[in-house]
């Protein structure tokens, strides 16, 4: 019996999508058998950041009215030995489903995978009702921004008052030279407010935007640093207890020559 | 003078878009977080960061007080007074506890001291 864990924030844009992808690209390359769900119903962007889309023949829509069966909408991941997609629709939108239809997907899936990881939609309305109501865990996504740590902490409570108690947060596009000059939250002013368990802190990184254009998570690529928190945070998210990367800003040649004049 | 208002203890922090209104005095032990709100006809007391929305004497009585162990609030209502924190400056976070109440028909946030 798997673990269904929702990925979630509030606001738009702060990773969910992309931690899903990683998360769940993370977890197959540790032998487990994962089902990622796109649950963002007209705005569909799981397949596309998995280089997945053209192999769309059927979606979440057509499975839960039962147009086709559960393993024709199933997309397998050719990259890795256990990795599927189930895609949202595009040509619909988040009416299209309802909360008794996604717990009992989420139920069937359960039975056949070890993780089932669920992309949530922005927002805190039907979409995300319908998101969180088959979860077991849920991992709440926030940029170190006053309004992302906001709608986080709403979203906080809704899980808590829907029963999905103690969310894991992980801190999306951290960059350490802006905390440390005092222009963005640190993770001790996010975890103030917040105040739930921290699973995994991603550094702001180019790798991302160059890895979701091509559809090729950033976990595979060995040198990326988003890539290397990612893989801590699936073994953290089965267990295992893995220290926070260092996040100081490499400060590459040029940078350690000057800093070596400056010290004249 | 004893205020014989019913009170209301809330055993932990309010989340961004959870809100209380209560006819009487509320204590809140945790953080009102900002984008909460408390709405009381008599004292709020907030033993821990209040970063919220607050309204105190929500019914009229301008004889209540707002306090907490770190005032911060988005807004501070008490009676028909409304007011905020000053524009630009960064209220210092250690200033310890503050309470806010009305003198002279105006909000003042003064050091809190034990009545003697």
């Amino acid at each position: 019996m798997g673990k269904v864990i929702v990925i979630t924030s509030g606001k738009g844009g702060v990773g969910k999508t992309t931690t899903t992808a990683n998360l769940g690209a993370g977890l197959a390359l540790m032998q487990k058998k994962v089902v990622m769900v796109d649950t963002d119903i007209g705005l569909r962007n799981l397949d596309v950041v998995l280089g997945l889309e053209n192999r769309i023949v059927y979606d979440i829509v057509d499975v839960v009215n039962e147009n086709c069966r559960l393993k024709q909408a199933l997309i397998k991941d050719k990259r890795l030995q256990d990795l599927y997609l189930l895609p949202a629709a595009q040509t619909r939108d988040k009416t299209a489903i309802n909360a008794e239809q996604m717990k009992k997907l989420c139920a069937d899936l359960k039975e056949e995978f070890d993780y089932v990881i669920i992309d949530c939609p922005a927002g805190i309305e039907t979409g995300f009702r319908n998101a969180i109501v088959g979860a077991d865990e849920a991992i709440v996504i926030a940029t170190p921004e006053v309004s992302s740590v906001r709608d986080a902490d709403r979203i906080i409570g809704l899980l808590e008052a829907a029963e999905l108690r103690q969310p894991k947060l992980i801190i999306n596009r951290i960059r350490t030279k802006m905390v440390q000059s005092g222009d963005m939250m640190g993770v001790t002013d996010m975890l103030d407010i917040l105040a739930i368990d921290l699973v995994g802190i991603v550094p702001d990184d180019d790798a991302i935007v160059i890895s979701t254009n091509r559809g090729e998570p950033t976990v595979f690529d060995e040198n990326s640093r988003p890539g290397q928190a990612y893989r801590n945070i699936a073994k953290r998210i089965v267990g295992e207890t893995v220290e926070l990367m260092d996040l100081e800003e490499t400060v590459g040649f040029w940078g350690k020559f000057k800093s070596l004049f400056s010290r004249e | 003078m004893q205020n014989l208002k019913p009170t209301i203890l809330i055993n932990r922090s309010l989340r961004s878009g959870q809100n209380i209104n209560y006819d009487g005095n509320v204590v809140i032990l945790g953080d009102v977080n900002a984008g909460a709100e408390v709405v009381a006809s008599g004292n709020i007391i907030v033993v821990g960061a209040l970063r919220g929305l607050v309204h105190a004497g929500a019914t009229g009585a301008e004889d209540v007080s707002i306090i907490a162990l770190s005032l911060t609030p988005v807004q501070i209502c008490i009676a028909a007074h409304i007011t905020r924190p000053p524009d630009g400056g960064h209220h210092l976070a250690d200033s310890g506890a503050e309470m806010a109440f009305i003198r002279d028909g105006k909000v003042v946030i003064e050091k809190y001291q034990t009545p003697k």
